[in-house]
């Protein structure tokens, strides 16, 4: 059987001991622990309290006396810790300041831009337009150039030329019709007068000979269209700087 | 009580100071009472009482608001007093140990005894037991008396003194063995 030490047997004293129905048991069953445990028990119930002097009711009040002299209110205490926070305050109000202008700013311009963009969808729509047809007619500009070229040294015309023709061709059908609804009858000619060139080209069986390009050159007058075209590229060009211009002013 | 208290200490720090006065009136008596039993001295424990609630008004910017006002100005008030046991434990002014001498003193109450020698008996260990105290270091002097006086367990004791739970448990245990050692003889006689 194991003996409790003095250590547990002050610790069950104090009912602070994690066994305590254990200890309970075996100071029950061992007298040599039991009689161990009664002098410490008797020891400890002799330690009494030392008597304590009467304290008057306004004891508290007396205290409070003998002390408040020497205390500061706190109030003054934060002043002068004033500047500090002073700082600290000043610099964040500034950090708030600059983040609450710079969101208002986007505020400002994302509520602007938006319906400024979003109440012209026409001028849009020209924009892309504008840009479609532009790259339309610098594909068909190299096609004539290259044609006339062609021309000009009495070569045929080879297959990927041919092919792409067709793929303008296909597309100049669709640009002439929505140039159509439009009022804009240059256009609208140079138009029509390049899907004529471009089905000629395009509809060839076989490859084209140094004879159909001259005869092609000739009876369309391509230098003329290529000179047409060249002068809307321009006017396309310029049109698309302006859009681009008004949709910037648009937006500030 | 405790919502109370913090409202006064929030009066304090807003500038009120006399509210902290209301603190004092509401806490000192159980600061003298724990002061007066770790010290056994009425001058001192008035020492502590004062001291405690000037460091508590100094930390109040400190105190945190989920914590008991009580609890916190107790633990002020024991560093205080270990301050004042540690003075006194240096001065060494008058040692009452040599009064008592364990080998000098013989009293033998007989068993059954009527007042007088009961009353002798009580006096003998008193004397012993106030010598047996001053022998014990300043943190088992405190760790005791929270522990068989005011009955605070060790997790207590241990976030009072500052130290680990064991180290708590164990300086109450040093206490107790030399308080065995310095009052056993009168109940072997006895």
């Amino acid at each position: 059987m194991k003996h409790l030490t003095e250590e547990e047997m002050i610790e069950h004293y104090y009912s602070e001991d994690f066994y305590k129905a254990e200890a309970e048991l075996h100071l029950q069953a061992c007298k040599h622990c039991a009689q161990a445990y009664e002098e410490i028990g008797k020891l400890l119930r002799s330690i009494r309290s030392p008597e304590m002097p009467a304290r008057s009711s306004d004891h508290g009040a007396q205290v409070w006396q003998s002390i408040q002299g020497s205390l500061q209110p706190y109030a003054s205490k934060r002043k002068r810790s004033y500047f500090r926070w002073f700082h600290l305050a000043y610099a964040t109000a500034c950090l708030l300041v600059l983040a609450g202008a710079f969101v208002a700013g986007r505020m400002w311009e994302h509520a602007h831009a938006k319906p400024s963009l979003a109440s012209n969808p026409q001028q849009a729509k020209e924009r892309v337009v504008l840009f479609v047809l532009d790259n339309h007619l610098d594909r068909s500009e190299r096609l004539l150039v290259q044609l006339n070229h062609a021309g000009a040294e009495r070569e045929s015309v080879d297959f990927p030329l041919q092919a792409e023709a067709q793929q303008l061709l296909t597309d100049n059908r669709l640009y002439r019709q929505s140039v159509a609804q439009a009022n804009d009858p240059l256009l609208a000619a140079a138009l029509d007068h390049l899907e004529r060139v471009l089905l000629e080209v395009a509809n060839s069986p076989g490859e084209l000979s140094a004879a159909d390009v001259a005869r092609i050159e000739q009876e369309m007058n391509t230098q003329g269209l290529l000179f047409q075209i060249r002068i809307l590229r321009t006017k396309i060009s310029e049109q698309t700087v302006n859009a681009q211009a008004v949709r910037k002013g648009a937006a500030l | 009580m405790g919502n109370d208290d913090h409202a006064l200490i929030r009066n304090v720090l807003a500038g009120e100071k006399n509210a902290y006065g209301l603190l004092v009136a509401r806490h000192s008596q159980s600061v003298f009472r724990v002061a007066f039993r770790i010290t056994e001295n009425e001058a001192d424990a008035e020492e502590i009482v004062q001291e405690a609630f000037l460091r508590g008004y100094l930390k109040l910017e400190d105190f945190d608001a989920r914590s008991n006002f009580r609890t916190w100005i107790y633990r002020i008030a024991m560093n205080c007093a270990l301050d004042v046991l540690n003075r006194r434990k240096n001065q060494a002014t008058l040692s009452i140990a040599e009064e008592y001498d364990s080998e000098k003193t013989t009293v033998q109450p007989a068993d059954g005894a009527a007042g007088p020698d009961r009353l002798l008996l009580s006096q003998e260990i008193e004397a012993r037991r106030q010598v047996a105290m001053e022998k014990l270091t300043p943190t088992e002097r405190l760790a005791f008396v929270m522990r068989h006086m005011e009955d605070r367990s060790t997790e207590e004791i241990a976030g009072a003194l500052g130290i680990a739970p064991n180290s708590a448990k164990q300086a109450v245990f040093r206490a107790v063995q030399k308080l065995r050692q310095s009052l056993a003889p009168l109940w072997v006689k006895s």
